[in-house]
């Protein structure tokens, strides 16, 4: 079972983020939604919507999204099991960023 | 989800508001502006009859109503297409079955909508007297004189409409928007005069 999904998603200006989150946030599993703007252009804008649940049904998040209009460019994170893992930080992203 | 939810979520997602608020504004004054010039023309002319106001009044009102209805919805709708057709090309996908293309086509239909009835709301309301008229509870005079004062009370209240809606003085709106109507009224009674 899927506890976060971060994605990186394409949208119109409408429905707004307000709307979306709303939209998001009202599915089963899901406990709670964050979305942030990160770049707008004249007619879409680019988000990243970062989803938290217990049970979050990908495909449902799919489905909801598509119908509000927007588009999964990417699915940056997943963490899924019974326990929150996060990503773990190594010397070798140290030396990769020097 | 339920119906009037909805619709409320297309009148949002389309940003129909604010144009169906032009659309129900315009309309209607061009409702209430139509049959005052009937009804005073009518009262110039010395008409006895109640029906040779209703019967121009229904049919004015009735081709308001339909010119309203295509016409708002023919213009919105090919504009949607047009800004439609933009977003699909920056989305890379087909939105037709998402909430924004379900959302635009529901704002053609609420455009005509308001466009169509608005204007036989007004006008239907302005012949009401002439309605009651017609069963003989009163004159044709009383109903001429009550009619006239029905359109200028709803271009008075479309004025405050317009002026709620700025938010600025109501009263001062409600005044211009009922100077059209005096206007109409005061051109026709001089005209009366002179005859």
């Amino acid at each position: 079972m899927i506890r976060r999904v971060v994605l990186d998603v394409l949208k119109p200006h409408r429905p707004s983020v307000v709307d979306l989150s709303l939209a998001l946030s009202s599915l089963e599993g899901v406990d709670g939604v964050n979305i942030m703007i990160y770049e707008i252009d004249q007619h879409v804008e680019n988000a990243k919507i970062t989803i938290v649940g217990t049970k979050v049904d990908f495909d449902v998040v799919k489905e909801k999204l598509e119908e509000m209009g927007a588009t999964i460019h990417s699915v940056d994170e997943v963490a899924s099991g019974k326990k929150l893992v996060e990503a773990v930080k190594t010397p070798q992203d140290v030396s990769a960023r020097i | 989800m339920r119906f009037f939810e909805k619709i409320r979520r297309y009148i949002k997602v389309s940003g129909v508001t604010p144009i169906g608020r032009r659309y129900f504004i315009k309309n209607a004054l061009d409702g209430a502006t139509t049959i005052l010039g009937i009804v005073i023309g009518a009262n110039v002319a010395d008409v006895a009859n109640e029906f040779w106001v209703i019967w121009p009044g229904l049919g004015a009102t009735f081709a308001m109503c339909l010119s309203g209805l295509f016409g708002a919805y023919m213009t919105e709708e090919a504009e949607r297409v047009s800004e439609m057709r933009t977003l699909e090309k920056s989305m890379l996908t087909d939105l037709q079955e998402t909430v924004v293309g379900r959302a635009n086509r529901f704002a053609s239909f609420w455009a005509a909508m308001v466009d169509g009835f608005s204007p036989a709301l007004t006008g239907l309301s302005c012949l009401t007297p002439f309605f009651i008229s017609s069963t003989g509870l009163f004159s044709t005079t009383l109903a001429s004189q009550l009619s006239v004062a029905i359109c200028l009370v709803i271009m008075f209240l479309l004025g405050v409409f317009l002026g709620r809606i700025s938010k600025r003085n109501m009263v001062l709106h409600g005044t211009k928007m009922l100077l059209v109507g005096l206007i109409i009224t005061l051109v026709f009674l001089a005209l009366k005069m002179i005859q």
